[in-house]
């Protein structure tokens, strides 16, 4: 990790519309990067870890924050900020989890900047978001001169800092699907501090509860913090489809995940001890997701 | 001097026509150009807080925000909170009354910080305020003086409300 210094010399372009947006990065081949609250890139480019050329910034592309309801899903523009996602009615009625997420990053001022396109796009291993975003099957829309096209998020992360995204493309919009009846995520993560840390390890589960039989319906489960890149772990997930919620299940399901998991090591925590985390959060997530499924279920509200 | 851009900002209520290279933040030209240093800079990196200003009345880091991006907003420092030589903002009053300040270095970004989320909190819980304030730290006061302060400054903000 460098020392930090001032920024480093760029040119700034300051497109008003996603077209304009493509036509930047394209004519700027390679030596522009997209700057969207810049609460990654500026440290990244103080700290001299890159140093475009050029920098485009989206904050003036209205367009791209905008959350909208979507043939029963909902659809969150790139540029949307935690702080918006933290507050949104309409994420809210869906899904709330998705709200507490969004509310435990970084602080208030952080919140106030930082998009979701960004901790997406940059395929940091300390982002959060990414986990319960996976779990809801959520689908990436990108954007380029050459046209537009959509990739499930699952498919995006490569490696680190590396996504499916081609150079000249632009993230624009996360869709996720209509959220089955009688469902439920939770997300939830280990840290050293109870604010303002990275993340150590993150687990998001999300259940649709089997209303007939009293069971676990489908469910889905995605690590965040835990490897290379955020991972669904499906064997964890096979495992407890048409199952009932016991602690017995909920702890198979937590051996499966570590087990499939590829936990790096960092300072913040040794390769052992976040297999070990993993195995815990997956239980806690599912026991959250599960019982809000559940009693979602029981009472009759999807 | 190709890379300098003409910048306008609103800082306080005052228009400045500025002309700056883009790589700059805002932290930098406020204190830099403007000679707004109640604006602090310590650890330029969005851990400790001191740097922030509201931005259309919500709080910022201004160490990771480039001043050009800043234009066409209203930014509040701490220079401009008062409405008045010499009358302090009930949220100051609160801090100095509960014994909130003491080298002070923390105080303006925890000041600011404060009243963008008094403004849409203005009945907060101490765990609200808590919750407020982590993006910022204090290597002084232990902390308990500040969410005393805020809480302290809620209740004057309300006792105010009702009066009117
Ligand atoms: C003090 C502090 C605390 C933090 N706490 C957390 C935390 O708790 N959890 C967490 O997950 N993160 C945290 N972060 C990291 C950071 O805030 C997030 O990753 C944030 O979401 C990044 O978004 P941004 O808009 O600032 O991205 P930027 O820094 O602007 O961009 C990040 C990368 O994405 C690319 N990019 C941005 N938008 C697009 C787009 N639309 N299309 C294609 N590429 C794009 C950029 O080119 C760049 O490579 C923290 C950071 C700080 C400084
Ligand atoms: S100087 Fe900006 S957060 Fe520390
Ligand atoms: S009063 Fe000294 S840092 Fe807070």
């Amino acid at each position: 990790m460098g020392y930090l210094r001032r920024l480093p010399r760029f040119d700034y372009l300051a497109p008003r519309t996603v077209d304009e947006a493509c036509s930047a990065l394209a004519e700027r081949r390679g030596d522009a990067r997209l700057f969207a609250g810049g609460t990654d890139l500026v440290l990244q480019m103080k700290r001299r870890e890159i140093t475009p050329r050029a920098i485009i910034g989206l904050k003036g592309v209205a367009s791209l924050s905008v959350i909208r309801s979507q043939a029963g899903g909902i659809a969150i523009g790139a540029m949307t900020t935690f702080g918006a996602i933290e507050s949104s009615p309409l994420i809210r009625e869906k899904h709330d989890f998705l709200c507490e997420t969004a509310a435990g990053i970084g602080s208030p001022e952080i919140r106030a900047v930082a998009t979701v396109g960004g901790n997406l796009s940059g395929a940091l291993p300390c982002a959060d978001f990414p986990a319960p975003l996976m779990t809801l099957g959520a689908i990436v829309r990108l954007r380029s001169v050459r046209g537009e096209r959509a990739l499930a998020l699952e498919d995006f992360f490569m490696g680190f800092a590396e996504t499916a995204a081609a150079p000249d493309e632009i993230l624009t919009e996360i869709e996720l699907p209509s959220r089955p009846g009688f469902s439920a995520g939770a997300y939830v993560k280990f840290h050293d501090r109870h604010a303002m840390d990275m993340t150590t390890t993150g687990v998001a589960a999300f259940v649709t509860w089997d209303r007939a039989r009293g069971l676990i319906g489908d469910v889905r489960i995605a690590l965040s913090v835990s490897g290379p890149v955020p991972l669904r772990v499906k064997n964890a997930e096979a495992a407890l489809r048409g199952r009932r919620l016991t602690e017995e299940a909920l702890v198979e399901a937590g051996l499966l995940a570590c087990r499939e998991a590829q936990p790096r090591a960092s300072w913040r925590a040794r390769e052992e001890f976040r297999r070990e985390l993993i195995g815990v959060l997956t239980q806690r997530a599912l026991r959250q997701a599960g019982e809000k499924a559940r009693v979602a279920a029981e009472r009759g509200n999807a | 001097m190709k890379h300098l851009s003409p910048v306008s900002l609103k800082v306080n209520g005052d228009a400045y026509e500025l002309s700056i290279p883009a790589w700059r933040t805002l932290l930098e030209v406020l204190r830099e150009d403007l000679s707004l240093t109640g604006t602090k800079r310590s650890c330029q990196e969005g851990q400790c807080g001191a740097c922030t200003v509201l931005l259309d009345g919500r709080a910022i880091y201004s160490c990771l925000f480039l001043a050009v991006e800043a234009q066409g907003k209203e930014i509040l420092t701490i220079e401009g909170l008062a409405r008045s030589a010499g009358a302090l903002d009930p949220i100051q009053k609160a801090f100095v009354e509960t014994g909130a300040v003491q080298c002070g270095f923390c105080t303006p970004g925890l000041v600011l910080a404060a009243k963008s989320f008094l403004d849409e909190n203005p009945f907060p819980s101490e765990e609200e305020v808590r919750r407020a304030t982590v993006g910022h730290l204090c290597r002084c006061t232990g902390y308990f003086q500040i969410i005393e302060a805020v809480l302290a400054a809620a209740r004057e903000r309300a006792g105010k409300g009702a009066q009117l």
